[in-house]
């Protein structure tokens, strides 16, 4: 069952991450919106320490506006980025 | 690798401590470090997004034989249960910045597949560097 | 001591002290060798055999960037085909004869299985990158040209997209949102590009000329002048 539906804001957690990390540094902390669900897959945790059959978890993407990514962005304000992530990333966000 | 001369051996020291870290004043077993650079330090060596860089090299280039051959038997160590894609891009990330950057693309995947053969016990290092002099030999032979 | 250095008794190196410039020889040989013995080593102990090693091969050989030219002109042509694709690419695909379950019969490790077409619209500019590594959808475009894996283009494109564009000779004007989609997790994405003017009454098979591969990663846009032949730089 997943947690959050299209639509819902959404904070990226800063859980430590050293040697590997699918979660990328710039989104962290940051916040946006969930456009849209994906399958659920095995965490990217479990695969990269060679637990193949391990925990599944929906995946969500999520779109940033560009200004909230980098505060000096220097496109047009208008501008996104979409990018993935697993359910234990997210939290909600008011 | 291999059997060199003295001099040949001075000019593999020079090219070492020619590239990155070039500053050895830092990367040099320090006492102490500050607990901005162990954060540097301990970013996660691919996670380079919005990283400053200047203009993009667009060149193409012509995978070499053993390019092509690498991603091939990088997907079949995977296809057949070995390991899988995230795990390949974990074992790249181990091999610290220097080889992560420092090398070409698949040299990457082929230093991470030829570490988890070790790791795993899949193959040993006495058959791995006995394999390795018996090709260059070979390689030697047919130039 | 050995004076290979060439640091005089007592002189300490790294001070007011002339390096002799490094001598590099040639093309480097240990990729190849170290790539021969773990594929023979991997075959000899029956990790793989050598024909999955030849079934790869030739897959590798036969997946390019016409795959995903002839999708998008079918798209172009054929509305309800291009609805099929916006709501399941990998199945989509497989009507023009791409088959993401090749060559292994369950997929390829690397490239995964769901795939997402990111249509432009006049609001909607999609530009496709991995900062991670290099995900790319190499069933439908085959290999990612070098630009695209190395680090250059993956620091950028999330920050500055709308220079590293411009780099490419694409202006999007400030009007239209430019959307980054990075490739971080398992689903595959490509763009969908616009029809460009010019191009009314022509054939599917003329149109997928003009749908380069910089135009499926989303640095470039297509144009009737402009075909898979004549684009600069296009391998």
């Amino acid at each position: 069952m997943s947690r959050f539906k299209i639509g819902d804001r959404v904070t990226v957690r800063d859980i430590p991450s050293i040697f590997h990390t699918r979660t990328q540094g710039y989104t962290r902390g940051r916040t946006g919106v969930v456009v849209a669900l994906r399958p659920e897959w095995v965490i990217p945790e479990d695969e990269a320490w060679g637990r193949y059959e391990g925990r599944r978890e929906p995946f969500y993407i999520v779109r940033f506006r560009q200004q909230d990514l980098w505060p000096d962005y220097g496109g047009a304000p208008l501008d996104t980025l979409e990018t993935e992530f697993s359910e234990r990333w997210l939290d909600p966000s008011s | 690798m291999g059997t060199k001369s003295s001099s040949a051996y001075a000019a593999l020291m020079e090219c070492i401590r020619s590239h990155a870290p070039a500053e050895h004043g830092v990367a040099n077993l320090p006492l102490s470090i500050s607990q901005t650079r162990a954060e540097a330090l301990l970013h996660v060596v691919h996670d380079v997004g919005g990283q400053p860089d200047g203009p993009i090299d667009k060149s193409l280039h012509k995978p070499a034989h053993w390019e092509k051959s690498t991603h091939c038997t990088a997907e079949c160590l995977a296809w057949r249960g070995h390991w899988v894609s995230e795990e390949r891009r974990r074992r790249e990330n181990d091999l610290g910045e220097t080889l992560y950057f420092g090398t070409p693309y698949y040299a990457r995947w082929l230093l991470a597949a030829a570490k988890m053969l070790l790791d795993k016990g899949l193959i040993t290092p006495d058959e791995l560097f006995a394999k390795m002099e018996q090709v260059r030999a070979r390689e030697e032979i047919a130039a | 001591m050995s004076t290979t250095h060439g640091h005089p008794a007592g002189q300490t190196p790294g001070h007011d002290h002339d390096h002799a410039p490094i001598e590099e020889r040639g093309e480097a040989v240990e990729f190849a060798i170290l790539e021969a013995a773990i594929r023979e080593l991997s075959i000899e102990k029956g990790l793989f055999s050598a024909e999955d090693h030849r079934r790869f091969m030739e897959w590798y050989d036969k997946v390019g960037p016409t795959g995903g030219a002839r999708l998008v002109a079918r798209a172009w042509v054929d509305p309800a085909f291009k609805q099929r694709l916006l709501a399941d690419g990998v199945a989509a695909c497989k009507e023009i004869g791409i088959d993401w379950m090749q060559p292994t019969g369950v997929g390829t490790p690397s490239d995964f299985t769901y795939l997402i077409v990111c249509e432009n619209t006049p609001k909607v500019h999609n530009v496709i990158v991995c900062t991670l590594c290099s995900c790319y959808p190499r069933p439908l475009l085959g290999m990612s040209p070098a630009w695209y894996e190395r680090p250059t283009y993956r620091r950028r494109v999330v920050r500055w997209p709308r220079q590293v564009l411009a780099e490419f000779g694409t202006i999007i004007p400030p009007d239209v949102e430019v959307r980054v989609h990075d490739s971080n997790q398992k689903t595959r994405y490509i763009v969908l590009p616009m029809r460009p003017s010019g191009t009314e009454g022509w054939s599917e098979e003329k149109l997928a000329t003009i749908v380069t591969r910089d135009t499926m990663i989303g640095v470039a846009l297509p144009s009737a002048e402009w075909t898979t032949d004549s684009t600069p730089g296009h391998a």
